[in-house]
């Protein structure tokens, strides 16, 4: 037989088995999430109803919204945080020496590696010890030590492909080191301080023992344990509504995935390939 | 203060760049580590005094027959699911490289796993595994088989939480190994398709040496990954049945809710130098170094 026409038979074969093997679980999903019967394939009876989605951000006792609004807020927080922070010492790392730099970017590099169980009980401890337990900088604080690797690396990376002529240039004209950053090298380096920003969301968004650990009830809880832990308010589970809720928390992440794939899919793979 | 690019000390100049960085890191994850290795070699229970015990939690560990058994399990679990999160992430990245009409929809399909929180994705997989109206034994019993459960039995779970987590992890691997795809110039295959060799052979002799450092990282960054692995299995089994899908971090997990902060660290500190050892083999093959100097 051809091989090119082989080769086109398997390329279709396969695109068709990628998108039912990443999309049939969301599309399972959304067609619970809108049904007003958890047993349709078997009994053959859909009926489309939007009572899942509005009884979840009705009921307030279900404590669904809380859980959206400390996600998006503790996740959009850190973002901004780890990546003016990562920013800064991005520039210092590509653009000045200092004794153990290496060491320096290394030693962060390594920690990404860590497993998030070797420290939760210590921090579980010292925040316990300053009250800090079920608030926002509980997670914040870690989140932002915990995505300042990939942050960094990023940057980093990012900024090492900038020409140094161009802030030299801005020392040369008498301009402080911070101001060639933040007027010079921060335009050009946007792209790569937004695929950094949105990486940083969507760490920390998704994030689950932190959370788990460090938070106790709607105050601070935030959704991804939420849908974990959710419970219906008379025993059985509420399938219907957890898919909802389901679906409402991928949101905000999909919405990303969806409009900015480019930043993102450059964002993961910048620095796995090198060389 | 040597390598001043300007012939001056700019070490003290660099200092407020770099030092939030090192701040957080020092207090949030230095201090963490050494405190859970501390933690590890003393009695730390509720309702009695705190006690140096040397080595005396690591020991009780290795004893233990649910730690053994949480070891064997992690083991397990990291071999199969990498494996095939490589093989996949391959097969996707090999279809994902060559252009077609559905190309720029697999691309954003293939993301979608990846920024779905674990713990949400995990609760779909666990409906789709549902004894009484999931996806699977739908279809089954459509076809006219026998309901089967997916979450129930010790080698069935073990199965459902790598199916779970090559479904959100693959995507990774194909980004990781597509971007090296990319990298190759097409003129390499030109003189192997002129000497005739076919599409397989391609692969094998042509492709995959080129991308050996490629696979290297995906591999590596992927074990290092899996060897944490705690929410997938929190949600779908919650390390059951009877203990037999409990992961390493769930272990020590458990410790710490029961307040038993010594052998919680002792656990979590037997995973951390694990993940230490192999992420030291991670910054040389990903050769960090050479892209910083």
């Amino acid at each position: 037989m051809n091989e090119n026409r082989t080769k086109k038979i398997l390329i279709s074969v396969s695109s068709i088995f990628i998108l039912l093997f990443s999309l049939s679980p969301l599309l399972w999903m959304l067609a619970v999430s809108f049904s007003d019967n958890i047993d349709f394939l078997r009994s053959g009876r859909y009926l489309i109803t939007l009572s899942n989605y509005l009884d979840i951000v009705r009921l307030r006792n279900l404590h669904f919204t809380d859980y959206m609004r400390n996600s998006m807020i503790i996740a959009t927080v850190t973002s901004l945080i780890v990546v003016t922070m990562g920013l800064f010492a991005a520039y210092a790392v590509t653009r000045m020496s200092f004794p153990r730099r290496e060491l320096f970017v290394m030693g962060i590099l390594a920690v990404s590696m860590f497993p998030q169980i070797s420290i939760v009980g210590y921090l579980f401890k010292l925040m316990s010890s300053i009250g800090l337990i079920n608030t926002y900088p509980a997670l914040v604080v870690p989140y932002v030590a915990w995505t300042t690797p990939v942050v960094l690396w990023l940057l980093t990376s990012y900024l090492a492909g900038i020409p140094r002529e161009l802030d030299e240039a801005a020392l040369v004209d008498g301009a402080s080191r911070s101001r060639a950053l933040l007027s010079v090298i921060f335009p050009v380096a946007a792209p790569g301080v937004f695929s950094a920003i949105l990486i940083a969301f969507i760490l920390s968004y998704n994030e689950f023992m932190f959370a788990l650990m460090l938070t106790n009830d709607f105050r601070a809880r935030t959704i991804p344990v939420g849908i974990a832990l959710f419970q219906g308010l008379h025993g059985e589970i509420p399938w219907g509504y957890i898919m909802a809720g389901a679906a409402l928390a991928s949101l905000p992440v999909v919405f990303i995935a969806l409009f900015f794939q480019r930043y993102i899919t450059e964002g993961l793979t910048r620095g796995a390939v090198k060389g | 203060m040597k390598r001043g690019d300007r012939g001056r000390p700019v070490s003290v100049e660099a200092l407020p760049f770099i030092l939030p960085v090192l701040l957080f890191m020092l207090f949030l994850v230095a201090l963490p580590v050494i405190g859970t290795l501390i933690n590890s070699l003393f009695r730390d229970v509720p309702f009695l005094a705190k006690r140096f015990m040397g080595l005396g939690n690591f020991v009780r560990l290795f004893k233990d027959p649910g730690f053994r058994e949480s070891l064997l399990f992690t083991v397990l679990f990291v071999l199969i699911s990498v494996s095939l999160e490589m093989v996949l992430g391959t097969l996707f990245a090999l279809t994902m490289n060559e252009e077609s009409r559905l190309t720029p929809l697999l691309r954003v399909a293939i993301l979608l796993p990846w920024v779905i929180p674990v713990a949400v994705g995990a609760r779909i997989w666990q409906l789709i595994y549902n004894y009484d109206y999931g996806l699977l034994n739908s279809i089954i019993v459509l076809f006219g088989g026998n309901p089967v459960n997916w979450l129930g039995s010790p080698g069935l779970a073990l199965f459902s939480v790598i199916l779970a987590d090559v479904w959100k992890t693959t995507p990774f691997v194909a980004l990781i190994v597509l971007t090296g795809l990319k990298a190759i110039p097409e003129e390499v295959y030109e003189q192997a398709k002129i000497d005739g060799t076919n599409l397989f052979n391609r692969f094998f002799l042509i492709t995959f040496p080129i991308l050996r450092p490629v696979f290297t990282v995906a591999l590596l960054f992927r074990t290092i990954d899996a060897l944490r692995v705690f929410d997938v299995i929190y949600v779908l089994t919650g390390g059951g049945p009877g203990g037999s899908t409990t992961s390493i971090s769930l272990f020590a997990y458990r410790y710490f809710l029961l307040g038993d902060f010594g052998l919680g660290s002792a656990s979590s500190v037997i995973l951390f130098l694990i993940a230490l050892s192999l992420s030291v083999i991670y910054l040389k093959a990903a050769r960090f170094k050479e892209a910083i100097t």
